[in-house]
């Protein structure tokens, strides 16, 4: 069912050409009749929460704002200071590092785990349980990770000392963000391994069949079938989850009782900060504009990216 | 397949990697249902036993409110009253009305898109589509001052308003689906006289059980876990959801000691819908995963 | 199936729909002159006092129910700022010198001057100088709710092990060089796995048991719970001129000798990595048996001499400095929010909270020293009725020329986390004590041109 899915937009674009021309202008007085009453709602709430805050959010981030008042036009003043501002380079440059190990170690690990099951099981119950971390709120894993890893109470942490492997700290400057990182990673490799396995699903059976006849082992069938085969896939799930990566909050706002120390104080927080503790709004939607230029950037170049290893495969 | 003995070794090896993923990923709730499960005064001397040595089920009666306020700081908490049942309740409530109607105004508009013709449709879905690249965090704090300046905070109104509409996602989502889904049986329908609406209402959305459920299912996920908007918008009592419940019961706790029994027995109550969830929903929900995976 | 869904929608719609209206009901109305005050405050070691207070108030006022909220410091600003932001504050809240101002600056505050007048409080049964640390340019921003001091807390049981007496402590000496005989205290009261303490060559500074001293770093840009005492009793001032000076002076080579004094206890062994911090405050790491000595405040008399503590204490004054000895007093208030629906309600509960018969209440329970200066003496008797001596935190007090008040100016919240982030990347070790505060001083000054 799900590889049908999966492969039939195209299809079935192609067949929704074919319209004999009768039909379709018939069908055309109707739908100018129609289309209002099906797009209206989408519509009303894409101008209202999306296009209006966006126009809004430009407007913001050239005043001087502080939610209380009204908003005083500054021109490109909060810019010019985001510029020199030190902490607002070092909350990018944190989260960025908070992207990069999250995301290769989330997805080389659910690459992993996602090579095993295919290999090994098509248990649902493991599934499911893989699943459960990304089911729970990041306010909840956050709390649990704090509690475990407490350097006087955790249990993970008397584990770690006893292994003689200290390090994981949310207060160190070198593992702090490491910490957060991989957090979420536990949170988000079952959701990711799922993914990957999906698209192993849909690489024919026999591919591995024949090539076990030829004696190829386990690990040359993943690395000569299954990565290849699942590039496409693994461009997508990257692109989503990087996107998503950079909007970590909850984890950290949870995670420290004070503010999150420099070493973990993320692009998202510091938004927050700037808006809700200093009552600088016209600052933070600055900042938040310039993430949107990052991250329209970042998209654009994956998405590059993504339709080269398309073309690839073809 | 060939079963060398290496195979073997190699697949035993494999399974025990599995059984580890599994033991990792379980075992920090186990940890905290542990915790939820002692008493606050045992938390310096159990700290590393895997069993509580003096079981009690306070922490979760404090987090239920079922206790006074005296009994709830002698237990390591600060004497606020919290209810979490209510909190669940909000949260229900919450992710049930946007993931219900976002995905039917999102199969509305996915159907138009997909289906209908008229003037400036590819422009305006252009425009939709462009749409998934800003990141929340831009929408987020303008949101919250309109939701401010029409009096909104604090209601489940002002809470579900940016998302109950739709999501750029979930309109090119379910679009994409539309498309394939082959026009003949539409085009049978036409001839028996059926109106646009009807078509949609009738056979379209019958037809798109799977997509439209792994939609709905994951705006639910979505919503349950949700914590900043809900926060700035709906942080008092009677809009408060679970997440926002538990951010404010850590801010909440006495200042030398977090409450981390009563942390836990919060958390664990945060798991156990997503659990019941798990058990009824396993399958549909771990296959729908298939969906968005692919989009 | 699809009718059950139906009507699921319908039915979660409607309850929305409720849940929306009950909220706009709900808004703490007026319904029959009945009014419903939300007041925040941080400790919850005084929540229970002040629901006496409260409890009183609302016997004497029938119509009005104080609904009291605590959170915890770490937070509390950030919630309170969030909150106003929302423009749904609390109607009154416990305000601190070095927060309000912004609110003043943003006007969030209710002056109270035109109620103090008409109704005639009596401003001058406060202890000396509290009320006046509320007021900016003629207006008035809080009453005088309590008064703080800090004193050294030690376990007994500890020191006496290794020798140390409470009269070895009664008149300690401190500097930033050698830390002074505080320093010996410490070294002494610091002991290892193998029971060397920290005098002994022996010493294994990798596997502390006790260390001897606690430092707290999440402090802010006051340093109350330490620096901040220490560095003015080296002779460090905050600002050019307080309260509303404009200029910090945080570059001040004494601060940068104060927060190294710190970074060599770290280094020897003495006191507990800042990495290796726990969620855990100090009393509650106190309590655990891991430290020797550390900072108190007087409200936190009730945490460690409580009949729940799990360690015997006792508190001995600061050390003497190259300047002599320095505590800060600070005083608490209780703020209005200006955009209260319930102003004069909210004034009833204010002028109730700064009265003797709300600061009596308060005394007896021993929680906090309330600003009335006879509540204080009912306070102090009262902890005295209990065992308990406190003494040290009144003596400081009336010392001439031994206290200082924490600064007031604008931008509190920020420049708490600009000066808290600095002094900890100090302790850290990535950066050095003399450029980290010159920058952070800079970064701190540039914000009120």
């Amino acid at each position: 069912m799900t590889a049908v899915i999966g492969r039939t937009p195209g299809s079935a674009a192609k067949t929704g050409r074919g319209d004999p021309p009768a039909k379709a202008r018939a069908g055309m007085r109707d739908d100018r009749r129609w289309a209002p009453l099906f797009i209206a709602p989408a519509l009303i709430g894409f101008a209202i929460f999306y296009v209006y805050p966006t126009v809004r959010g430009v407007w913001f981030s050239l005043t001087d704002y502080s939610l209380l008042g009204a908003p005083d036009y500054t021109g490109a003043s909060n810019y010019r200071q985001l510029a020199h501002d030190p902490q607002f380079w070092n909350s990018l440059k944190v989260t960025a590092y908070y992207v990069v190990v999250n995301i290769v170690s989330q997805t080389v690990i659910a690459l992993g785990l996602a090579a095993l099951m295919h290999r090994l099981t098509r248990s649902v119950v493991l599934r499911a349980t893989l699943l459960v971390p990304w089911l729970v709120p990041n306010v909840t894993v956050g709390l649990l990770w704090a509690w475990l890893l407490d350097a006087n109470l955790g249990f993970v942490n008397h584990l770690l000392h006893s292994l003689g492997l200290g390090g994981l700290s949310f207060y160190s400057p070198t593992w702090a963000m490491p910490s957060v990182a991989l957090v979420n990673t536990w949170a988000y490799t079952g959701y990711t391994a799922l993914l990957f396995y999906a698209g192993m699903l849909q690489i024919p059976q026999h591919l591995y069949e024949s090539a076990a006849v030829d004696g190829a082992g386990e690990v040359r069938m993943f690395r000569r079938i299954t990565l290849p085969l699942l590039r496409p896939i693994l461009a997508l799930v990257l692109v989503v989850s990087l996107i998503g990566s950079f909007q970590i909050f909850d984890t950290v706002a949870v995670i420290y009782p004070h503010s999150p120390i420099p070493a973990t104080r993320v692009i998202y927080y510091y938004i927050y900060q700037q808006a809700f503790s200093y009552f600088h709004m016209g600052y933070a939607s600055a900042i938040a504009m310039v993430l949107v230029v990052v991250l329209g950037l970042l998209t654009f170049v994956q998405l590059r990216l993504l339709r080269a290893s398309r073309s690839d495969l073809a | 397949m060939l079963k060398t003995p290496g195979a073997k070794a190699g697949r035993g090896v494999a399974w025990v990697l599995l059984v580890v993923a599994v033991v990792v990923t379980a075992f920090p709730f186990y940890w905290m249902v542990r915790t939820s499960l002692t008493p606050s005064a045992d938390l310096f001397s159990d700290a590393g036993s895997l069993w509580p040595h003096h079981p009690t089920l306070i922490n979760f009666a404090r987090v239920l409110g079922l206790t006074s306020a005296q009994r709830d700081r002698a237990a390591g908490g600060s004497g606020a009253h919290i209810n979490f049942l209510w909190y669940t309740l909000n949260s229900i409530i919450y992710s049930g009305v946007i993931a219900i109607a976002q995905t039917f105004f999102c199969a509305m508009a996915g159907y138009a898109f997909a289906r209908l013709r008229f003037p400036g449709r590819d422009a305006l879905f252009g425009v939709f589509v462009a749409a998934l690249m800003v990141p929340p965090i831009f929408t987020l704090l303008p949101n919250f001052a309109l939701v401010k300046d029409l009096s909104l905070l604090n209601t489940f109104a002002g809470l579900v308003a940016p998302s109950v509409l739709m999501t750029p996602f979930a309109v090119f989502f379910l679009r994409q689906f539309f498309l394939s889904i082959p026009r003949d049986v539409e085009e049978a329908a036409i001839l028996d006289g059926a109106n646009r609406w009807s078509q949609f209402w009738r056979i379209v959305i019958p037809m798109s059980r799977g997509p439209l459920i792994t939609i709905g299912l994951t705006t639910t996920v979505w919503a349950w876990k949700d914590f900043l908007w809900p926060l700035l918008v709906g942080r008092a009592e009677n809009t408060r959801v679970l997440t926002v419940a538990l951010g404010i019961f850590l801010q909440q706790s006495p200042n030398t000691q977090p409450d981390w029994t009563g942390l836990m027995a919060g958390s664990t109550l945060s798991v156990l819908p997503v659990l019941i969830l798990l058990i009824f929903l396993g399958k549909r929900l771990v296959q729908s995963l298939n969906f968005t995976g692919i989009k | 199936m699809r009718h059950h869904g139906r009507l699921a929608a319908g039915a979660l719609l409607a309850v929305a729909l409720a849940g929306s209206m009950t909220a706009c009901g709900n808004d703490s109305g007026d319904a029959g002159g009945k009014v419903t005050l939300n007041y925040w405050l941080w400790d919850d070691n005084q929540t229970a006092s002040y629901q006496e207070c409260a409890d009183a108030f609302h016997t004497a006022n029938p119509n009005i129910t104080v609904k009291i909220t605590q959170t915890a410091w770490a937070q509390y600003w950030q919630n309170l700022t969030t909150q106003i932001a929302s423009g749904d504050a609390p109607d009154v809240w416990t305000d601190h010198v070095s927060y309000y101002p912004q609110f003043v600056t943003s006007n969030q505050i209710l002056d109270i001057q035109p109620y103090v007048q008409r109704d005639k409080v009596d401003l001058s049964q406060f202890q000396a100088g509290l009320a006046d640390l509320f007021v900016k340019d003629g207006k008035r921003y809080g009453l005088p709710k309590d008064w703080d001091t800090m004193a050294l807390v030690y376990n007994t049981t500890l020191l006496s092990a290794q020798g140390v007496t409470a009269a070895d402590l009664t008149d300690l000496t401190w500097n930033p060089t050698d830390g002074g005989t505080l320093q010996q205290v410490i070294a002494k009261a610091t002991v290892d796995a193998n029971g060397h303490n920290g005098l002994d060559p022996a010493f294994d500074k990798n596997h502390v048991k006790v260390y001897g001293f606690l430092p707290e770093f999440a402090d802010g840009s006051q340093g109350q719970n330490g620096w901040g005492d220490l560095a003015e009793s080296a002779g460090f001032t905050f600002l050019d001129k307080n309260p509303w000076g404009t200029h910090y002076k945080y570059d001040d080579p004494k601060l940068a000798d104060t927060i190294n004094w710190y970074k060599q206890l770290i280094a020897k062994g003495y006191s507990p990595k800042f990495d290796k911090q726990s969620t855990l405050g100090r009393p509650a790491v106190m309590d655990a048996g891991q430290g020797a000595i550390t900072f108190a405040g007087s409200w936190e008399i009730n945490s460690y001499l409580s009949a729940t503590a799990k360690q015997k204490y006792a508190f001995a004054p600061l050390p003497t400095g190259p300047t002599g000895r320095k505590t800060s007093i600070n005083g608490l208030s209780d703020a209005i929010y200006a955009g209260t629906k319930h102003k004069e309600q909210a004034w009833d509960w204010v002028k109730f909270l700064g009265s003797a018969a709300c600061q009596d209440l308060v005394a007896k329970n021993a929680v906090v020293f309330p600003a009335i200066a006879e509540a204080t003496d009912k306070a102090l008797a009262a902890h005295q009725a209990k065992g308990q001596d406190v003494q040290v935190f009144t003596d400081e007090a009336k010392a001439s020329g031994g206290t200082f008040f924490l600064p007031v100016t604008d931008h509190g919240n920020e420049i708490s986390q600009t000066v808290q982030d600095a002094i900890q990347s100090i302790v850290l070790g990535q950066s050095d004590a003399a450029s980290g505060l010159k920058k952070a001083n800079n970064t701190v000054n540039a914000m009120f041109q």
